[in-house]
């Protein structure tokens, strides 16, 4: 029941107003699109409607949006060699965090909850070793890094007892083209991280899944629920979605036996909100939604989705031809459609990560 | 390098002129739904004999038939055919944990309840279907148990499977319609015409990767470990046949939707060329260096129809991979 508390508790948190972001029309969320040839990022309503929308540079992959401020920290696609902190009221660029010499952004970050410290997920550019850098929240000068607990770190969330949850994705790349150098040997692991970056927890997946690499985080009260990528043999079954509670060991969930290739074996987004927990496939061209304890609910077909985000009722995905779409277990609708190239995530605002 | 080239030479065109040249409706009219139609046809055949007998001599030719029908269809992967792991259940394969084997062993010797066609309907899709049928037909061992129950459950759930894809698509509020009503009120698998168009390139851009991977690479292996025993449906010796009757289905498919893109129409044909002439059933000969180079080559003709289709059919449609699918992170 304790958890249950935790995550009224967050979603309340969530939708307390957020006073900078009224600026710019109160968005509840971020995403990243291209319309032409051009790049932005932009807020939106829970209806999927655009409140703003900001050039951005080249291609984005993750956003973090500061808990008070209307800031978004755009990461570059890996190899991340920048990241930019965009005004989104003006359009302008008020810094560009480059990491340091031998470090690689690795796509995603979190602030803390009080908006002062921003973590990014980076690699040792050399043998993909995960760090945490540490950001000041408002100068977002370099304060230093923690050891991530394991190789090729991807997506962080903060719990609310403001320790982090990584998701060491196990796979180290190449620095210049990102190819995958470890996909035999790779040992992707969940590590919880004080909030002075000591280990407090581990949890590493079974030996004959230790090629599922767990790249993605969704908050689900005491934990966190992780979508994975499969880099095993595509012909073999295996769950994309797992449930973490610190303490204790990860639980799979499998989907129905009928749809066990619906996703092709790649988890690109990850959202938990009242509704349960949804994953999502470009690759597949699916949304797979499952309960609050993890148990299947149904599969949803649309090419190229992939952006996902829990809202009061249901989930929103995105997808890549310019629709914002309403899922429930019961089907799905689009809400708006014309809009940019929707890009991987949408990313909540008010909520750390 | 193709992806780069896909994507300009795709922006370089205007999206409003190839829709003029491309025909959703002909190729969901003239040859997806009478395709499936002729799958149900074929499969309700076969249940019909095996009813009759169970002897493998006797049903091989409306096997034969039956999987022919399949490869016509067999490279779509979307709409009804996706309902509830149909798919799976017609053709479950590669299956490289033996999980077919296993659950059919189970049903083998199973109480007769289990082979109800409601309580059969509820077996593992791993156990159902073409493959499940090779199995009990072409067996490898001598089996455990008289094999006719569980070859009867399963004629009768595969035709009942079939005619139920085959339904789906037809009718008003069939998968057919949703195809060619795409962009209209009311539609909203279907957003927009390009997104139909957009459907149906990807059912032959993963068409061909599948072929390649699958059909072809899981028998080629590496070259210091070829496994000419992964070859599909190698017991009944359909392992080239298939590979055969898969590129004239996507060819048909690409013909249909796009008549003029002579490119790829010509690389279809140097692959089908390369494929009826291949003197190698079941892909035996991926163990010797001179048989397996004969079927990489046949190989890189696939990524060579899959290379050109993605710049030119796509051109002519107006679409592309997706701007998601393609990327990844």
């Amino acid at each position: 029941m304790a958890s249950r508390r935790a995550f009224l508790a967050g979603l309340a948190a969530a939708a307390m107003p957020k006073p900078g972001w009224a600026a710019v029309g109160n968005p509840a969320f971020l995403a990243a699109g291209k319309t032409g040839e051009a790049y932005e990022i932009c807020g939106l309503s829970e209806a999927g409607e655009i409140l703003f929308r900001q050039p951005l540079p080249a291609r984005g992959h993750a956003a973090a949006a500061h808990p008070l401020r209307p800031e978004a920290v755009a990461f570059a696609r890996r190899p991340g060699t920048f990241a930019l902190v965009l005004d989104c009221v003006t359009g302008a660029v008020r810094h560009r965090l480059t990491p340091p010499e031998g470090r690689q952004f690795n796509g995603h970050g979190a602030f803390s909850a009080d908006g002062s410290l921003l973590m990014t997920s980076e690699v040792v550019a050399e043998g993909s070793a995960g760090r945490i850098g540490l950001w000041n929240g408002r100068t977002y000068a370099r304060l230093g890094e923690w050891d991530s607990g394991g190789i090729g770190p991807h997506d962080m969330k903060r719990l609310p007892t403001g320790a982090l949850v990584v998701a060491n994705g196990g796979i180290a790349t190449d620095p210049g083209d990102r190819s995958k150098l470890n996909i035999d040997t790779m040992r992707p692991n969940l590590t919880l991280l004080s909030s002075d970056g000591d280990v407090l927890d581990q949890a590493e997946l079974d030996a004959e899944l230790h090629q599922n690499s767990i790249r993605h985080l969704a908050l689900t009260g005491d934990g966190v629920a992780f979508a994975m990528q499969w880099e095993g043999d595509a012909a073999e079954p295996v769950p994309l979605l797992g449930l973490w509670t610190p303490g204790r060991a990860p639980v799979l969930c499998p989907p129905a036996e009928a749809e066990m290739f619906a996703m092709k074996g790649y988890a690109g987004s990850i959202a938990a909100g009242p509704a349960g927990i949804g994953i999502t496939s470009p690759k597949g061209g699916a949304v797979m939604l499952f309960d609050t304890a993890g148990a299947y609910l149904a599969t949803h077909r649309r090419a190229d989705v992939c952006g996902l985000a829990a809202l009061d009722s249901g989930f929103l995905a995105s997808d890549g031809g310019g629709a914002l779409l309403w899922v429930t277990a019961a089907g799905m609708e689009p809400l708006t459609t014309g809009g940019p190239q929707w890009d991987n995530h949408v990313v909540p605002v008010g909520m750390a990560g | 390098m193709m992806r780069l080239a896909l994507i300009s030479l795709a922006a370089l065109l205007p999206l409003t002129a190839p829709a003029a040249q491309a025909d959703t409706a002909e190729a969901v009219t003239e040859l997806i739904v009478p395709a499936y139609a002729a799958f149900a046809t074929a499969t309700a055949a076969l249940d019909t004999a095996t009813q009759q007998s169970c002897d493998p001599a006797v049903l091989a030719p409306a096997y034969h038939a039956a999987f022919d029908a399949w490869m016509a269809v067999a490279p779509l992967r979307l709409g009804p055919v996706e309902d509830g792991g149909r798919a799976l259940a017609i053709q479950f394969w590669p299956d490289p944990k033996g999980l077919g084997a296993k659950a059919q062993k189970a049903l083998l010797q199973a109480d007769p309840a289990a082979l109800t066609p409601d309580a059969f309907a509820q077996q593992s899709v791993a156990a159902r279907g073409l493959m499940g049928l090779e199995r009990l037909l072409w067996p490898e061992k001598p089996l455990p148990a008289d094999p006719c129950p569980l070859l009867r459950a399963t004629t009768a759930d595969l035709a009942r499977v079939a005619a139920a894809v085959s339904a789906d698509w037809q009718g008003d509020s069939g998968y057919a319609a949703l195809l060619q009503t795409a962009g209209e009120p009311g539609n909203s698998t279907f957003l927009s015409p390009t997104e139909a168009r957009q459907a149906l390139f990807t059912q032959i851009y993963t068409g061909l990767e599948a072929l390649r991977d699958q059909r072809l690479g899981r028998p080629l292996g590496t070259f210091d470990k070829p496994r000419p025993d992964l070859a599909e449906a190698r017991a009944s010796g359909r392992s080239l046949r298939n590979v055969v009757l898969d590129l004239q289905a996507l060819r048909a498919l690409t013909v249909a939707l796009a008549p003029d893109t002579p490119k790829t129409q010509a690389a279809f044909d140097h692959a089908l060329t390369l494929a009826e002439t291949l003197d190698d059933p079941v892909f035996a000969g991926v163990a010797t260096p001179g048989g397996r180079l004969k079927v990489e080559i046949l190989q890189q003709a696939v990524t060579a129809i899959r290379d050109t289709a993605g710049v030119e059919l796509a051109a002519v449609l107006g679409v592309d991979l997706g701007f998601n699918a393609a990327d990844g992170d």
